[in-house]
């Protein structure tokens, strides 16, 4: 345990964190899950990361990193944290560079503020998760995060194609490039993409980028069941329409399929994907101000409070398995609300009620997933719920080899220890 | 190799798995990459995991190197064996193991061939997007170690974007499981960072792949044009109009006559010829098609063709897919380049490439993944004339400094292997590399998994045992954990 006051080490780390670097003591509002940093660095440069992160190693000081702080309640409850480092300040876009339909941007730029930049040329990222003005690329990119258009365009993995980090010793690599295609060395910006930053400080990122559509609809189905929706949105899935998403919402159930292209393919396709509705739900076409407000009533899922689970199948299996999650949500007293992938097989299960049950559901519910069909990850909870129960679940027979890799990465284990997945 | 060793693998995968004969070790010699040759000390063919497993183990135990082995049709020589390890090669390992269409998975050996998997489920209406040219004659297990790419890679994305899950053995002979059938198994992303590993990691032993529903409209084009820079245009034009093409690909004069020569595809007779396909629903694939044309007018197309038929594609493609093998009819050998640029670059590129042509003297034909920026040039030379395989190696590295130079990569698709790893320091500082060898040290500290490829130099590597605790000497500054 480092002994320097406070005030020392704050002189200390502003000589590190470099030009335009905002340094603090931690207060209050720095607290995740009651745990308080002593200390609080936004560096304005990479390098600014690279020497805060170098010092914080020579000083044995543990970090945690934060980008737009949405998701500090993801993974497991960390233990103390000497250090919080923001990457509020690394907030540009480095650069678009439109005629290649690819972009670099820094970490700590808000998504929506990204797409406005991109936007200028037609152009965007086609994510569209949860809370884009304040969730960081960084941030997004750190957990993999998606929304609704996954279906169609993937998660951050798949158009990440470029990254810089810093490591824990304050070293500064880069892999992969700039280029849409590229096998040249091992691709670590997967591997960063989703290891919530356990690995080391993402600084920028370098993704390809998709045209902005002209026209898009989206066709919402209200249906009767659980089971109805199943049919249609299998039905759907194994068309040959080309939707950008299938959004499942339970409670009551409710389908929305999106369309974007140009204007003939989207009207010609939201019909097609009303006949295939057909008599199992009542279908309206949605577009403009509708469409936006149907997508914005759907994202209050995520809004704050309650719990999220990500459930995890293959397509056919989701259904079923919410089914199940239904009744025996009710059976515990549990107030049980869902809505993601319903193409992909992977949806946000909201949970509200006594934690006891919600970890004894979440138990449950893991146990009639089989091993390597399926999983349930906390991703949102209250500490107490997280302690109660491993909000990864298991890993399998990787985990070995993915503690080699952070033993690696970070020897002393001071970056976000505990945050990362399976708790490295 | 010691005898015992030999007797214990022979053990492993009975008489008939083992080659020792010399001259039967001759024909694992060298894969795609001809240069390079050496000869394994022995190869084993096993028929299951375990198999494998129980060779990797005597391998660890015994600190005998292995290299795996797809079909060999690599082109930088990550299969090449190392003359005192044990070749493994996975041919005999290519059954179709899960057909599930409900969602769409397939699960297969790693020796299952590219365009079976597609021919698997082509009945119900869904392929298999990854299309190596290679597609008829590469291993699954081969694409998935070099993240392969295809014509079709443009839209779909690569290996990486549709292997869901593997079971692989580790260089100590444990087995792992990453990814599966569903998504976002819970963990760090093993699978991203094994998937373009080269075989360096680990050795594959299954694999789940994603299918895809057959389109329900298709449609190709072939324009001409009077120079490679006017086709690199059309390719900028077409990117920059908000098209994603299904596919976009270039060939030039060289290669279109290549490609006549042996199966006459009746090419127009021009500088350069860009294939462009778009698929999708039917509205947006015909109305984006006419603008395809349109921008293709606008670079100065001289001639268009569009087919009508099914025939007219295939011959299309066929034309495209058979012109590196083509390249044998117009020059005795050459040298297959891989290299990638931003596609805004393809021009000045291009350019740069026919001056360099016509400096050395040798023949250079382009036939190449245009909408990627993915550069296949084939530089072309005799080795009966004195020092012309040298310099046809000198003319193929020089390009790589123009891709380079234009920001881009070393290469797109066939990997750096042990033909590139001198070159890899060129696009990746130390500190790059040496964070990239950090996982190799995870996934194989004792340095025994196709060892010599990827990165010119080894990083040594200390596995930290227990809880992660940093040696006083590194703590202090003094040593870095090497
Ligand atoms: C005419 C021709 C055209 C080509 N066109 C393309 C193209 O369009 N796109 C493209 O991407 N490539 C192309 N290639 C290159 C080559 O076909 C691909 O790299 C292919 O994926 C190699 O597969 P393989 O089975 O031959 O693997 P091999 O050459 O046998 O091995 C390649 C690498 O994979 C490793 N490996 C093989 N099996 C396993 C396993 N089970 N577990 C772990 N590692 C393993 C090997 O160690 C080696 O490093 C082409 C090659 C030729 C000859």
């Amino acid at each position: 345990m480092p002994v320097a006051t406070t005030t020392a080490l704050l002189d200390r780390l502003a000589a590190q964190a470099g030009p335009g670097a905002a340094v603090r003591a931690g207060g209050d509002d720095d607290a995740v899950d009651g745990v308080q940093p002593r200390l609080v660095a936004a560096p304005g440069t990479g390098e600014g990361v690279a020497a805060t992160l170098a010092w914080a190693s020579s000083e044995g000081l543990s970090v945690r990193v934060s980008g737009g702080g949405t998701k500090q309640q993801w993974g497991a409850p960390g233990g103390t944290v000497d250090l919080l480092l923001s990457t509020a300040a690394l907030c540009g876009v480095v650069e678009h560079r439109h005629g290649d339909l690819t972009a670099t941007v820094e970490a700590g730029a808000p998504l929506r503020t990204v797409d406005a930049v991109l936007g200028a040329h037609g152009q965007r990222l086609s994510w569209d998760p949860p809370w884009p003005e304040q969730a960081t690329i960084g941030g997004i990119v750190a957990t993999n995060d998606s929304g609704p258009r996954r279906h169609g365009h993937g998660a951050p993995r798949d158009s990440i194609i470029g990254v810089t980090m810093a490591r824990m010793d304050g070293r500064v690599a880069k892999a992969g490039g700039i280029v849409v295609k590229n096998v040249a060395g091992y691709d670590l910006a997967r591997l960063l993409t989703g290891s919530f930053g356990c690995l080391g400080v993402i600084l920028t990122a370098t993704f390809k980028l998709t045209p902005a559509p002209p026209a898009s609809r989206t066709v919402q189905a209200t249906v009767d069941s659980l089971e109805d929706a199943a049919s249609v949105a299998a039905d759907l899935a194994a068309s040959s329409l080309t939707p950008t998403a299938i959004e499942v919402a339970w409670g009551p159930a409710r389908l929305l399929a999106r369309f974007e292209s140009v204007e003939a393919s989207v009207a010609q396709q939201a019909d097609a994907a009303c006949a295939i509705v057909g008599a199992r739900g009542a279908s309206v076409v949605l577009a403009g101000e509708q469409e936006r407000a149907a997508w914005e009533r759907h994202a209050a899922h995520w809004s704050p409070g309650g719990t999220l689970v990500k459930l995890s199948t293959v397509p056919a299996e989701l259904f079923a398995t919410l089914a199940w999650l239904r009744d025996r949500a009710a059976a515990d007293g549990l107030e049980m609300a869902a809505a993601g992938r319903a193409g992909l097989g992977v949806v946000d299960v909201r949970l509200d009620g006594p934690p006891e049950a919600q970890a004894g559901l979440v138990g449950a519910l893991r146990e009639r997933l089989p091993a390597g069909r399926g999983s349930a990850v906390i991703r949102r909870g209250g500490p107490e719920l997280r302690r109660r129960v491993d909000p990864w679940g298991p890993i399998g027979d990787g985990m070995r080899v993915m503690m080699a890799i952070k033993r690696q990465f970070d020897p002393a284990a001071l970056l976000n220890p505990g945050r990362g997945p399976g708790g490295l | 190799m010691e005898s015992h060793v030999i007797s214990g693998l022979e053990r492993i995968v009975g008489p008939d798995g083992i080659v020792r004969d010399d001259g039967e070790l001759l024909t694992y010699e060298t894969d795609g990459l001809v240069k390079l040759r050496s000869k394994p000390g022995v190869a084993v063919l096993p028929t299951s995991a375990e198999q494998v497993q129980r060779v990797v183990r005597l391998c660890h135990e015994h600190k005998v190197p292995f290299v795996a082995r797809g079909q060999g049709t690599g082109l930088s020589g990550g299969a090449l064996p190392h003359p005192d390890g044990v070749l493994i090669v996975m041919t005999r390992m290519n059954r179709i193991l899960d057909v599930d269409i409900p969602n769409r998975r397939i699960t297969v050996e790693p020796g299952v061939m590219n365009l079976d998997v597609s021919k698997a489920v082509a009945a119900a209406g869904y392929y298999y997007a990854p299309d190596p040219s290679s597609q008829v004659i590469c291993s699954i297990g081969g694409n998935l170690a070099e993240n392969s790419g295809g014509a079709h890679c443009l839209k779909y994305g690569f290996t990486v974007h549709h292997v869901l899950g593997v079971e692989a053995v580790l260089p100590d002979g444990e087995l792992v499981h990453l990814g599966g059938p569903a998504l976002d198994a819970p963990g760090l992303d093993l699978l991203g960072v094994l998937v373009g590993s080269e075989g360096t990691l680990a050795v594959v032993t299954k694999v789940v792949l994603n299918l895809l529903r057959k389109p329900a409209a298709v449609e190709t084009l072939l324009a001409a044009f009077d120079s490679t820079e006017a086709a690199g245009n059309a390719v900028s034009g077409i990117i920059g109009a908000g098209i994603i093409p299904a596919a976009v690909e270039m060939m030039d004069r060289v290669t279109i006559e290549a490609a006549e020569a042996a199966v006459h595809p009746n090419f127009p007779k021009t500088e350069a010829i860009l294939i462009v396909e778009l698929d999708g629903a039917e509205a947006d694939v015909s109305a984006l098609f006419t603008r395809v044309e349109e921008v293709c007018n606008e670079a100065r197309a001289s001639e268009i063709q569009i087919a009508r038929t099914a025939e007219q594609r295939a011959r299309f493609w066929q034309g495209r897919k058979a012109a590196f093998a083509a390249m044998g009819r117009v020059s005795p050998s050459y040298y297959v380049q891989d290299g990638v640029i931003p596609r805004t670059r393809l021009p000045e590129v291009l350019g740069r490439i026919r001056d360099l042509s016509e400096r050395s003297g040798l023949k250079i034909g382009n036939v190449f993944h245009a909408g990627d920026g993915n550069l296949h040039p084939l530089v072309c030379y005799d080795e009966r004339i004195a020092g012309q395989a040298d310099l046809a190696q000198e003319v193929a590295s020089e390009i790589l400094t123009y891709c380079l130079d234009a920001d881009g990569s070393i290469t797109g698709e066939h990997g750096v292997g042990a033909d590139k790893a001198e070159h890899l320091p060129k696009m990746f500082s130390e500190s790059d590399l040496d964070t990239m060898q950090l996982v190799r040290c995870a996934f194989d500290p004792g340095y025994i998994c196709n060892p010599g490829k990827v990165f010119p130099t080894p990083r040594l590597c200390g596995e930290v045992p227990g809880p992660y605790r940093r040696h006083p000497a590194e703590a202090a500054g003094l040593a870095e954990r090497v």
